[in-house]
């Protein structure tokens, strides 16, 4: 329990500006926003503004979860989810949707907690057992892709531009302030720059990952060209990975393992939307 | 090969053709009957619509379909079949008219079929045969599996059918093919008892909610296999011989539940029904470390014990346990055949788990962790396989083995199955939105703040350097501010009328404005000091001088020309005159062997001009540069040094004030100085213009 407090306080403060500056437009009202705003930048905790009608939409979700109304279940989280995304929220829709049925629809959610917090382990298990249940293999991610996933996509570009202005900063303010250039200065610069270049691919990774994507529906139509009496080039199983690369009308092109073509838009669901 | 030559082929025929008639085709209100349609073509093959064209009073309701080959003595004939079930509203005549079908792409047309519902059937036409699905229990436990049966009852004429490729079709559930019976045993029909074909098997609902099933069947067959009541082996059973009908059942909703997260034990592996354990028994005893044993332990159970997952091995640090396989042992047969009929949902398994003793110190076998759910209690019951005592000698090879066992503790843990998870307790780490932050516009922002900051210090580092190496340039910037501060002081002193502070503010300002120049602090000039300089800044100053009674010279020398060798003022030009002019005739006084002023070049310029005046054309000469440009170049000169001397007198009469020792004579009337602020305005701009 303590652990994961350490890691919430962490996760705020590396989150810092990022949380302030996402929920400020929300609620920016008077003294909510400026709680918030304390929030954002570490300095105090506090309920970010629409949390009590979430955490309604949260706790209402989990009774019909728990009563075996999943499809209700579904529906409170995913407008949980709608109205902020947290990782806890989008695991437990992957879990109605999976008990629904809709495999595709759960993998998505258990993928966007994931995006959001790659320490979720339930969800991370869950993905597993769904993969192997539906026969379908997870999406294949390039070395720096991997390495994104070990910490959550904001991070890394705190980590990147922080990394990069400390090293600048080590450099230059010792001759600015007058003080005289110590080993330690030069070691923090010199770790700056490390962490900065060991970061930008995973930076970059995040960005290629925003475009990876799941089937939601079954046996999806895989098309020739963007057309309803296109040739059917393949059928996508749901929770199969694809990956966006760009769209037309209703139709979104994708990139299988096996094949390059044509869904239908409302099929494929993006984790980062 | 000879064997798959004496296959028989299968024949599809080339014109598929469809048969649709209603069972039985009258019925009274109320009662209900079946839609049967059947084509000579591959199930696969048939594009079925999602919805008949059927009167909508008779609610039709799609019932099983499915495919057979039918032997036709040479060949297979494929057969395939869809049942809708309906109910009669009403006395009347209703038809399902003539729709098309896609069979291997081509059309095929489905008669229509006629349905009459009357008061009073003929006693001939007997009720559509169906079957029975019979499940003891509709509250259920995902995962728990259930004894089902199917019952097939004798003909209207009570002869005996049988069925072929009985399924179970429903969402969510999973039927073990592998542990279907067939059985004729008696079943109750009205008050009596008759003989009916019976199929039973295991179904075990996967998915939680309300599910539906249901069972069908062909009816036909001209052999039975399988026992018979009272018979002491199987025997064909001659039965009537029946066309293949498909027959079904009506569906049995399933509730289930998920099994409870509370109060699980150690060693569940899915195991839902009642349970119980034998001794377990230890095939060696004693044992040498680093020897391998087996461990066999028979579970009994009522439910599917044939599904049964063996407890995982525990992971102690003495022993190494592999994990262990079941073996399923069939209850007896009752009907004396053992092992001609796979087992049901019930018997016993045999786990038998391998173990080494890692060390001597192991005094029995480590107890396995084992439990089991109990749908009637609802609980988790513990049945945990006890440890069997045993004695361990030392091994011959030595060595700590408990290496192995830690190397194997580690792949299996990572390894360890995955399953569904609960529920989250909370949110979680949460973001205002999936979008990562460097797709946000305002990231980019962020990003340049520091540039900025590290920008704009370096900037002010480099200007503060700058200063460093040039102090004047600060004090004469502390001299403007003291200058401007000094003459908005001034200002308002003269708008109230204050002489004396004006005069005060006055001194303060031309002290501030010379005080860089020295250096020295403003406070310590006097007049002395502040005159000298007035005069340089005048006479090295590009501001023009107006506005001081400073004379003209612009007519002067305009009217002849002076022969001027070169431009380097009006006092040389007046020099290489002389006098008397001897090219004019004319004599200009003034120009002594001293010094000449303004005074002597104004009068020695106005004497020119009247000799010019007075001269002809002849007389004058051509000079190779107008003397108005030396004339105008002095008047400049001449202009600063009346500057200077009217800003040196403006001076002079404020400093009376404060330093009364040197300006005394002057006599000092502050009153008088407000009427010099233009003049003392001018200095000051001079002056200012000079910082």
């Amino acid at each position: 329990m303590n652990r994961e407090v350490n890691r919430w306080r962490i996760g705020l403060l590396l989150l810092g500006l990022d949380s302030a500056w996402s929920w400020l437009p929300a609620c920016w009202s008077g003294r909510i926003g400026f709680q918030v705003l304390l929030l954002g930048l570490g300095i105090g905790v506090a309920a970010p503004c629409g949390a009590a009608s979430v955490e309604a939409l949260f706790r209402e979700g989990a009774g019909a979860y728990r009563a075996g109304d999943y499809s209700g279940a579904a529906r409170a989280f995913r407008e949980a989810a709608g109205r902020q995304p947290a990782s806890g929220t989008l695991q437990n829709l992957g879990n109605a949707e999976w008990q629904g049925g809709q495999a595709g629809r759960a993998m998505v959610a258990w993928e966007q907690a994931l995006w959001l917090d790659p320490f979720n382990r339930a969800a991370r298990s869950n993905l597993r057992f769904a993969r192997k249940a539906a026969q379908v293999e997870a999406p294949e991610l390039s070395w720096n892709e991997v390495v994104s996933t070990w910490l959550p996509m904001n991070w890394w570009a705190w980590i990147t531009g922080a990394s990069l202005w400390l090293a600048v900063g080590m450099v230059l303010l010792p001759g600015i302030l007058r003080r005289r250039k110590a080993a330690w200065h030069q070691a923090v610069a010199a770790l700056g720059i490390m962490v900065f270049l060991l970061s930008v691919p995973a930076h970059f990774g995040v960005h290629t990952r925003a475009r990876l994507g799941f089937i939601v529906e079954k046996d999806a139509p895989l098309r020739l060209t963007p057309t309803g009496d296109a040739q059917v080039i393949a059928r996508l199983s749901a929770g199969e990975a694809a990956r966006w690369v760009r769209a037309h009308g209703p139709y979104a092109l994708i990139r299988t393992s096996r094949a390059l073509g044509w869904i239908d838009q409302a099929q494929f669901r993006l984790v980062c939307p | 090969m000879s064997l798959l030559m004496s296959q028989p082929k299968t024949e599809i025929p080339s014109n598929a053709v469809a048969v649709a008639f209603f069972d039985p085709p009258a019925v009274r209100p109320g009662e209900g009957a079946v839609y049967r349609v059947s084509l000579n073509a591959l199930e696969e093959s048939v594009v079925w619509p999602e919805k008949l064209n059927a009167p909508p009073e008779l609610g039709f309701r799609a019932g099983g379909h499915g495919q057979m080959m039918l032997f036709n003595g040479t060949n297979f004939l494929p057969h395939t079949a869809f049942n809708y079930h309906l109910r009669a509203p009403r006395v009347g005549r209703f038809t399902v008219p003539e729709f098309t079908v896609t069979v291997d792409g081509k059309p095929v047309t489905v008669p229509a079929a006629e349905f009459s519902v009357v008061d009073s059937p003929p006693a001939s036409m007997a009720p559509a045969q169906g079957l029975v699905l019979e499940v003891p229990e509709t509250n259920l436990y995902a995962g728990q599996a259930i004894k089902v049966r199917v019952l097939l009852g004798p003909s209207a004429s009570g002869q005996l059918q049988t069925l072929m490729q009985v399924q179970l079709n429903g969402e969510g559930v999973l039927v073990d093919q592998a542990a279907g019976r067939q059985q004729v045993g008696p079943v109750r029909r009205g008050a009596g008892v008759v003989a009916a074909y019976i199929y039973e098997t295991v179904l075990t609902p996967l998915q939680t909610g309300k599910l539906t099933v249901f069972a069908q069947g062909f009816s036909a067959g001209s052999r039975y296999f399988g026992p018979m009541p009272g018979a002491g082996r199987p025997r064909p059973v001659p039965v009537n011989l029946l066309q293949f009908t498909l027959l079904d059942s009506e569906p049995v909703e399933l509730q289930v539940r998920p099994l409870p997260r509370q109060g699980e034990l150690p060693g569940f592996t899915g195991a839902i029904g009642s349970f119980s354990l034998e001794p377990p028994r230890l095939m060696a005893d004693p044992l040498q470390a680093g020897e391998t044993v087996k461990l066999s332990v028979t579970v009994r159970g009522e439910s599917n014990v044939g599904r049964l997952a063996a407890p995982p091995p525990p992971q102690v640090p003495d022993w190494q346990v592999f994990a262990a396989t079941p073996e399923v042992s069939p209850p007896p047969s009752p009907f004396g055949v053992p092992g001609r009929q796979p087992p049901l949902a019930q018997g016993s398994a045999t786990f038998v788990y391998t173990l080494i003793p890692l060390t001597t110190a192991a005094r029995a076998t480590p107890p396995i962790p084992f439990s089991y759910f109990d749908p009637k209690r609802a609980v988790y019951v513990d049945l945990t396989i006890p440890a069997v005592p045993v004695s361990v000698l030392p091994g011959e090879k030595g060595g700590d083995l408990r290496v192995l066992g830690q190397a194997d503790r580690r792949s299996e843990e990572s390894e360890k199955e995955p399953g569904l998870s609960g529920l989250a307790p909370g949110p979680g780490l949460a973001a205002a939105t999936l979008a990562p932050v460097q797709r946000r516009p305002w990231f980019l922002l962020v990003q340049l703040a520091p540039a900025a900051a590290f920008f704009g210090l370096w900037a002010w580092d480099r200007r503060r350097r700058f200063l460093e190496q040039h102090p004047e340039v600060v004090l004469r910037r502390g001299a403007r501010r003291a200058l401007r501060r000094q003459r908005r002081a001034l200002q308002r002193a003269a708008r109230a009328g204050d002489a004396r502070r004006f005069g005060e503010a006055a001194v303060a300002a031309m002290q501030a404005a010379c005080a860089p120049h020295y250096p020295a602090d403003p406070r310590a000039l006097v007049g002395t000091d502040v005159l000298p300089l007035l005069r340089g800044v005048a006479q090295t100053s590009s501001l023009p001088y107006r506005g001081f009674p400073i004379r003209s010279f612009d007519q002067a020398g305009t009217a002849c020309r002076l022969e001027v060798g070169d431009t380097a003022g009006w006092k040389p030009a007046l020099r290489s005159l002389g006098s008397p002019v001897p090219a004019l005739g004319c004599e200009i006084s003034g120009l002594g062997p001293g010094e000449l002023s303004i005074r002597d070049g104004t009068v020695a310029f106005e004497q020119l001009k009247q000799c010019c005046a007075g001269a002809t054309k002849e007389q004058a000469v051509i000079t190779q540069e107008p003397a108005s440009a030396a004339l105008r170049r002095g008047e400049r000169e001449e202009r600063r040094e009346e500057f200077a001397e009217g800003a040196a007198e403006v001076a002079r009469r404020f400093f009376v004030l404060t330093d009364a020792a040197r300006f005394r004579p002057g006599g000092a009337d502050a009153k008088e100085l407000l009427a010099l602020q233009p003049e003392l305005e001018k200095v000051l701009e001079v002056m200012e213009s000079r910082l």
